[in-house]
């Protein structure tokens, strides 16, 4: 074990800000848990209020977030001291900054958002109470300056998901999602204790600045073994194959919550946790080979499924995990500031688009098929508006926001040396297109195929957060745009050290955008084609039910991920508990009680059956014995006198 | 020692019959024969005031206390041993296992001359032919030994036969004490029960 | 004055002795009747008390007498406790017998 450097990243200091920031979130949870029933609507506007506040908080804390006092980058507040090497606090660097940012601006959009979308629901005040622990638990998340304060954020996290995936827990099927993803995450939880288990063996210290520091001295086993571990968990939130299955039926929610944690903030985790841990991850190629081909193969799968979803939100769901797989890929190979590039863009555009289709199920009864919708443009224009641009953010079309940041991850994988993963990433791009424009196209265009007469049309705390979306779901990639003196850029300087170009790629940044570009208008074109002309949409309803009916198996089954699953782990879980109940169980554990009971009972029966109760037997005892006391003084020499 | 030969035969053979005898009467009969020779064994062995003793407790008191309490239970309707014989295998076995430890004893006894130790300091007194005054074994040398070196023991005699008055009028006093037998646990059951049926009938 | 010496050897008591009491004991055991028991129990006293008188006239010493003193009173108390406890055990019992008394029957 090595010497404690007690090395902390930020500049130390007291930051009522900071500590405003972090703990507005849980007092308005606390106010809305305590008096929901009190409350009743003014629940909505104030856990909202409490959000508004911890926003204005880390606009507020920018300077000192971003400040650069000799190598020490942003604000450091110790919380507490538990045990040597075990110290708590929090850290505020352009990295959780970015977090943060995110976690409060667009979930106070999203929790403005709400208070018109839950009108009317039983549970409101209960509602934004999950809601306001939710940006509380990823605040500590995120926010925490060591690896135990940030399992303790990852595991809340997780429960604050459980809680409103089920939100609607009369239904089955909301519970059995709430409680698939619950269990995923845990695997996840159990992976990065793991590694914090072997953090603590190696370091000493669970703090990121003292890993960080000892981290050259760890063997290659270890770094990757830890890198390793780490991904488990970063897997597991992020929605990465394998375990991505919880993050579909996650949808169960109510959308609200698909946008701000199932989209925005929660799934990228993730991708904060690897970003944080740079150092690491940079210092093991097997570790970036490994999270990058994963990341990749996500991003793939993703989108191969999207492509076969008629539920709009699993479309934007498969989408998540697929852009996900792209900052996973993106962070994994080593283009930290790619990766978190496109987290900032999907946090916005990926919001703007579950929001969108927010509208359009609250419009529709509560319908997500796309088959029952179509022809919406005239009907809602500014849904369709919010929409489309999301959909043009997300396919890179150039100017708009995902453009940039899919740009950088992209080039990223090529500068980074892993031109299959480039291959990946460019084909990924190009079903992005064709799926993402096929939705567009099937809710939009055509005639309407529903059968809800009267569209209902949102008030304005569900299109006020929409549209101001909108203004960064376009213009937030210009901030990337300009290399390294790009504002982007800026912010970041020193963060990702780490994270350099290690090869001059054989193609120029220029011709990969040509490249990319070309696929995304082939699957524009296609989408076009196949779903957009009049021609298409004249018999829509009977094609789109034969084209259903024609899914590959592969694909309409999500790859067998459940079923495989499914045999793997439930079955043998299920089997294994079947064993312990109905045989080990009774056998062993009842048993041993049930023996030393029969055996106490057996020793009662022996020594019961001496108590005759005759006083001649107890009398023949006693005479048994005086008569071997005469025996022995009568044989033993000496023993008469 | 002719005398102590004949009444040998008279203890023994009056002890045999006061355990054997079938009615206990007989048995206080066989006792009182008993303790009529060792009274006068007592009188051989210089012990004038314990011989008298003997007579007046033992037969006086105790026996008659036999007597009574023979009368008081054979006037009811309760006859002796009229139960079911529990143990009754049990004599052989008591019988042997008093035989071998009776046999222990006397080899004991014969193993060895019984060597008779030098008299313990303490005694004053001298030997005198029985009726003398002041001889050992007398009144006179009995009661200036009991009330001067054995005064606690004699103290301690009072309060034991205090304890037993005490125990004879709580056991046998104006309220009957009612010994919980099986057979009076079954009557309160039984009372019980009818009590419960009762108090169902009275419901109803 | 008399002689010093026993009428006989001091071992001629110990097995007379020895013998009633044995003989009280196996009264003990084998009778069922609890004042048989009793009387017994007073063949074993007297046993002991004729060792007890028979070493006092050896040794010419009344600490024996003064023990048989004891005996005797314990006796008389036993006795008086233990007829105390006949009467009242079987006092409205259909018959005289300690086999019919076991409440300590586990």
């Amino acid at each position: 074990m090595t010497p404690l450097h007690h090395a902390t990243l930020g500049v130390d200091g007291t930051y009522p800000l900071l500590l405003g920031l972090w703990l507005l979130p849980l007092l308005g949870a606390v106010l809305c848990w305590t008096f929901g029933p009190q409350l009743k609507a003014a629940a909505g506007w104030l856990a909202t209020g409490f959000l508004g506040c911890s926003f204005a908080a880390t606009v507020l804390s920018w300077p000192a977030g971003t400040q650069l006092i000799g190598g020490a980058h942003g604000a450091h507040q110790a919380l507490l001291s538990w045990l040597p090497g075990l110290d708590f606090g929090l850290l505020l660097d352009p990295l959780s900054l970015l977090w943060a940012l995110v976690i409060t601006g667009v979930g106070f959009l999203i929790h403005l958002y709400s208070i018109g979308y839950m009108h009317g629901d039983r549970a409101f005040a209960r509602f934004f109470a999950y809601m306001n622990f939710f940006v509380f638990a990823m605040l500590t998340l995120v926010l925490s300056d060591n690896f135990i304060g940030l399992l303790v954020g990852w595991g809340l996290v997780g429960l604050a998901s459980y809680f409103l995936i089920g939100f609607w827990f009369e239904r089955p099927s909301a519970v059995a999602a709430a409680r698939k993803a619950f269990v995923l995450n845990v695997v996840g939880d159990v992976g990065i204790m793991a590694a914090v288990f072997i953090i603590v063996a190696h370091v000493g210290s669970i703090g990121f600045g003292d890993v960080f520091a000892a981290s050259p001295g760890f063997g290659t086993g270890v770094l990757f073994a830890i890198c390793g571990l780490l991904f488990v968990g970063a897997a597991a939130k992020s929605a990465q194959i394998p375990l991505h299955t919880w993050l579909p039926d996650a949808m169960e929610g109510p959308t609200p919550v698909s946008a701000l944690i199932h989209a925005a903030t929660m799934v990228t985790a993730g991708v904060y946790l690897i970003a944080r841990c740079a150092p690491l991850w940079s210092a093991s190629p097997n570790a970036q080979l490994l999270v990058g081909s994963i990341g990749a193969a996500t991003a793939l799968a993703g989108a191969l499924l999207g492509m076969v979803q008629w539920d709009i939100k699993r479309i934007l769901a498969y989408s998540t995990m697929s852009q996900i797989g792209y900052m996973i890929m993106g962070v994994g190979v080593g283009a930290y500031d790619g990766g978190v590039a496109h987290f900032l863009t999907h946090a916005f555009f990926k919001a703007q688009l579950f929001l969108g289709s927010g509208l359009i199920i609250h419009a529709l009864a509560n319908e997500q098929d796309v088959r029952r919708m179509g022809g919406l443009r005239s009907k809602m224009p500014f849904a369709f508006v919010a929409m489309a641009t999301g959909v043009v953010a997300i396919c890179g079309v150039p100017g708009f926001s995902g453009y940039f940041s899919k740009d950088r991850v992209i080039y990223g994988t090529l500068e980074h040396g892993h031109p299959w993963l480039f291959g990946v990433a460019v084909v990924t791009a190009g079903i992005t297109a064709y799926y993402m424009f096929r939705m567009l196209f099937v809710t939009f265009m055509g005639e309407y195929r529903g059968d809800v007469d009267h569209v209902h049309l949102p008030d304005w705390t569900m299109n006020l957060p929409v549209g101001i979306l909108i203004v960064p779901t376009i213009g937030i990639g210009w901030l990337m745009f300009g290399g390294d003196a790009s504002p982007w850029n800026r912010f970041f300087a020193g963060q990702f050290a780490s994270g350099a170009p290690v090869t001059q790629p054989a193609i120029s940044e220029g011709l990969t955008t040509w490249i990319v570009l070309a696929v995304v208008a082939a699957g524009i074109g296609i989408a076009y084609l196949r779903y957009g002309t009049a021609t298409a949409s004249a018999d829509a309803p009977a094609r789109l039910e034969r084209e259903a009916a024609s899914v590959p198996p592969v694909l309409a089954n999500a790859f067998y991920f459940d079923a495989i699953i499914d045999a793997l782990f439930v079955r043998t879980s299920q089997g294994l508990g079947r064993f312990l109940g109905q045989t080990a169980d009774p056998l062993l554990v009842d048993g041993a009680v049930r023996e030393t009971a029969l055996s106490a009972g057996w020793l009662g029966a022996l020594t019961r059956s001496f108590q005759t109760g005759l006083v001649r037997a107890y009398a023949l005892v006693l005479v048994a014995g005086a008569a071997c006391l005469i025996a022995y003084y009568a044989l033993a020499p000496g023993a008469f006198r | 020692m002719i005398a102590f030969w004949v009444l040998s035969v008279v203890l023994i053979a009056s002890a045999v019959w006061t355990i054997t005898a079938q009615k206990p009467v007989y048995s206080v009969v066989g006792l009182l024969a008993n303790f009529a020779a060792l009274a006068i064994l007592y009188l051989t062995l210089s012990a004038e005031f314990l011989a008298v003793i003997q007579l007046i407790v033992y037969s006086g008191a105790i026996l008659v206390l036999f007597v009574f309490v023979i009368a008081l239970l054979s006037s009811g309707v309760a006859p002796f041993a009229a139960g079911p014989n529990r143990m009754p295998k049990a004599a052989l076995p008591a019988v042997a296992l008093v035989c071998v430890a009776l046999g222990f004893v006397v080899f004991a006894v014969t193993r060895g001359e019984v060597a008779i130790p030098p008299p313990p300091a303490g005694s004053t007194s001298a030997l005198g032919p029985v009726g003398t005054a002041d001889v050992f074994g007398s009144v006179g040398d009995f009661g200036k030994a009991l009330f001067t070196t054995y005064l606690l023991p004699f103290e301690v005699t009072a309060l034991i036969l205090m304890v037993a008055v005490v125990g004879v009028v709580l056991l046998s006093g104006t309220a009957p004490a009612k010994a919980p037998t099986r057979r009076r646990a079954a009557g309160v059951r039984r009372e019980l029960r009818e009590a419960v049926v009762r108090d169902g009938e009275d419901r109803r | 004055m008399i002689e010093n010496a026993l009428p006989v050897a001091i071992g001629n008591y110990v097995g007379l002795s020895a013998v009633l009491f044995f003989i009280g004991l196996t009264g003990v055991l084998i009778r069922r009747n609890p004042l048989v028991m009793l009387m017994s129990i007073e063949l074993m006293f007297n046993a002991a008390n004729l060792l007890f008188l028979a070493f006092a006239r050896a040794w010419v010493h009344n600490a024996g007498h003064i023990f048989a003193f004891l005996v005797i009173t314990v006796a008389a108390a036993e006795a008086a406790i233990g007829l105390a406890i006949v009467v009242a055990v079987f006092r409205d019992a259909p018959f005289v017998d300690v086999d019919e008394v076991r409440l300590l029957k586990g």
